[in-house]
């Protein structure tokens, strides 16, 4: 018996028992659509963040008062805060004066605060100091007007660039240009808007009012530690910029060689591994409660093939009285479970299919099946339905005609 | 090893029963024991038996005597517990089963009391069945599938499924099946035992045909006008043949000059 006969009479006694067939596959439709489904979201957000990350702006790395293997370690943050003293403005000169290889250095600090235009206001809004050379270095650009200019920077006006939340919020969507918002008591006029940016993770990025670092440091004072951003020459002198400003940074602190960095140094690539890191530990957990499935799928699978010999040990018979070999029946269960088997993965497959387009269609994410797990997912899922059919497919295919026949059910 | 080999009946080969002595099935002091818990039931006694090529053998014998045991035998269905099968001049015991198949597959064409027919499955694909593990290709399975449901008379009824059909209409796709692969032996067990009169005699007329074209037919009954279609009625009684004898038709056929060669 060839294998096309073989798997349409699969398919057949498939058909003919639908409810039971899909009850018996859960196991391995559910592991397969995880599977998928798991690897599916990793990527996308992977991407998505790399994106993101990448919008940054290449060769850009930042000088931070926490390193970031500080601030994803609740106790080490805690000691880091200890030692790691606040980055100030003249630290920001310094390394200005003294750095030779980076193209620019920008640098920000920020706090969350309200925003109010005519009685209207808007919380939790991210008010950032920033020195004008930070455009083209973050990740936004232009849309409206015109950004901060060194001017305003020198004489610490009160000019606001802001994200487009502000606008539709505040102005109903009306041009603000020149017009004026209020934050912590301050009046600011508007002088240019943001394109928008979206969503990461439902956290708006257009939720923003960047006013000069120098006003921001009259307003509020100079306690909020400053981040620098460097611009390197190129991918090349990357490294090397990178091991100047942390050189700049111990010859200002004053640390001896053998003292700790107190201060981080964060590359956008520093920022992707940790991030991988992240996701690769929730992704390995995914793939191993779906294989647990994926196993217990064997089994139930396994059991129902053993109750569909003994139920079909008239078939058997029949179909060894008219010279069927033991070969042809192992043959035939074997292929039964593993076609039962990798119907179970296609219909997983097509569940998570269905969940990436919902979750695409509902996140900014860009969810996409990734082929080399659809078919990994489906090849898995055949292989667990002929190793758990070798058991049952070999017992139909010893039992004896005449057994076989005798059994009437 | 060699596996056996069977005649093919063919028109220069079909001749009456007197005039050819060649014997296909011998069985030697069979005996069939089957175990009961710790109880022992011996269905076969001993039974010797020579049934010689295109003979048409009627097994007659009360319920439980042993009939349905010594056709299960005599099919390679099971296997006796002592003595000897030939089959075709081969010692049955010593094949393999993939021989066995073989053998279930080509040389013999089995009919059930009870049809045996693969339910849910067309009348068309019950009878490819055969065909299927001998390795025909799928066209010519089909095309000779539909020949011998034409042969039975069913060709209106290809693919209708067993519980679509009639009790005879069963019984006659069982017989197309047991006749696809054109075995040289054809065994019934009760073919008629579920039938009335009428589907009876159709039944008959085609086991009729087949012996005229020279197979070799074995048929277990309970019916006397049933077995006097036989030639040759074998009594079975508490697992032993408790007699042999010709029928009207087989003194008939017995003194039947020999048919010319077509
Ligand atoms: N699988 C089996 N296990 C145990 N005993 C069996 C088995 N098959 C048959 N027998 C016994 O063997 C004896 C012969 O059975 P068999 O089926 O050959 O009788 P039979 O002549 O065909 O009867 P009937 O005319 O009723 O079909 C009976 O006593 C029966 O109970
Ligand atoms: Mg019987």
């Amino acid at each position: 018996m060839g294998i096309r006969e073989a798997i349409i009479v699969a398919l057949g006694t498939l058909r003919a028992h639908k409810l039971r067939s899909f009850l018996t596959l859960l196991g391995v439709i559910i592991s397969v659509c995880t599977l998928v489904a798991v690897v599916a979201m990793v990527q996308g957000v992977n991407t998505y963040v790399g994106s993101k990350i990448a919008r940054l702006g290449s060769n850009i790395f930042s000088v931070s008062q926490f390193s970031l293997n500080e601030m994803t370690n609740p106790v080490r943050f805690m000691r880091a805060k200890e030692t790691n003293p606040i980055i100030r403005y003249p630290d920001y000169q310094f390394l200005r004066a003294n750095a030779r290889l980076p193209r620019a250095i920008g640098a920000q600090t920020q706090r969350t605060g309200t925003v109010k235009h005519n009685g209207r206001a808007l919380d939790e809004v991210n008010i950032s100091g920033v020195t004008p050379n930070v455009l083209g270095m973050l990740a936004f650009q232009v849309a409206n007007g015109r950004f901060l200019a060194p001017t305003d920077e020198q004489r610490r006006a009160y000019v606001a660039f802001v994200g487009p939340d502000i606008v539709t919020h505040l102005f109903g969507g009306a041009n603000p240009l020149g017009r004026h918002i209020l934050v912590s008591g301050q009046q600011y006029e508007i002088i240019g808007v943001a394109t928008a940016q979206g969503d990461v993770f439902g956290q708006s990025q257009d939720n923003f009012v960047m006013i000069p670092l120098r006003t921001y440091q009259k307003i509020y004072g100079n306690q909020d530690s400053i981040t620098l951003d460097v611009q390197a020459r190129g991918a090349r002198l990357l490294p090397a910029t990178m091991d100047e400003m942390e050189m700049l940074m111990r010859v200002r602190r004053h640390l001896s060689w053998n003292e700790k960095n107190n201060f981080g140094i964060i590359g956008s690539d520093a920022l992707m591994t940790l991030w991988h890191t992240l996701t690769g530990a929730i992704a390995s957990v995914m793939v191993g409660v779906s294989f647990v499935f994926l196993v217990v799928g064997g089994i139930v699978i396994m059991n129902i093939m053993l109750a569909a010999v003994t139920e079909r040990t008239q078939e058997v018979g029949t179909r060894k009285a008219v010279g069927a070999r033991r070969s042809d029946i192992l043959w035939q269960f074997l292929v039964e479970s593993a076609v039962l088997s990798t119907v179970g993965g296609l219909i997983g497959v097509l569940l998570a299919y269905l969940f990436t387009l919902a979750a695409g269609a509902l996140t900014p994410i860009p969810f996409s099946l990734p082929l080399g797990a659809v078919v990994l997912a489906v090849v898995i899922s055949t292989l667990v339905g002929l190793f758990f059919g070798v058991y049952p497919a070999s017992k139909a295919a010893r039992l004896t005609p005449i057994a076989a026949l005798h059994s009437e059910v | 090893m060699a596996t056996p080999t069977i005649h093919q009946p063919s028109a220069t080969t079909a001749t009456p029963y007197a005039g050819d002595h060649e014997v296909v099935i011998r069985t030697e002091n069979l005996w069939k024991i089957y175990q009961m818990g710790s109880e022992q039931v011996a269905a076969l006694r001993g039974v010797n038996l020579q049934i010689y090529r295109n003979e048409y053998v009627a097994i007659m014998g009360p319920s439980g005597s042993g009939k349905s045991t010594l056709m299960n035998l005599i099919g390679c269905l099971d296997s006796p517990t002592r003595g000897e099968y030939w089959l075709s001049g081969h010692l049955v015991s010593a094949l393999d089963d993939d021989e066995l198949a073989r053998i279930r597959n080509q040389e013999i064409g089995f009919v059930f009391q009870t049809f045996n027919l693969l339910p849910r499955t067309s009348a068309l694909h019950n009878v490819e069945l055969p065909l299927i593990y001998s390795g025909a290709p799928p066209a010519e399975r089909t095309e000779r599938a539909m020949a011998a449901l034409q042969q039975v008379d069913l060709a209106d009824r290809v693919h209708h499924k067993p519980n679509e059909l009639s009790g005879g209409q069963r019984q006659r796709v069982a017989i197309a099946r047991a006749l696809v692969n054109r075995p040289s032996i054809i065994l019934a067990d009760e073919p008629t035992g579920n039938l009335d009169s009428t589907t009876s005699n159709e039944i008959m007329a085609l086991l009729e045909v087949l012996w005229e074209r020279g197979n070799t037919i074995v048929l277990v009954t309970h019916e006397h006008d049933i077995a006097e279609h036989a030639h040759r009625v074998i009594h079975i009684r508490d697992g032993q043949v408790a007699g042999d004898t010709r029928t009207r038709r087989g003194d008939a056929v017995a003194n039947r000059p020999p048919a010319p060669p077509a």
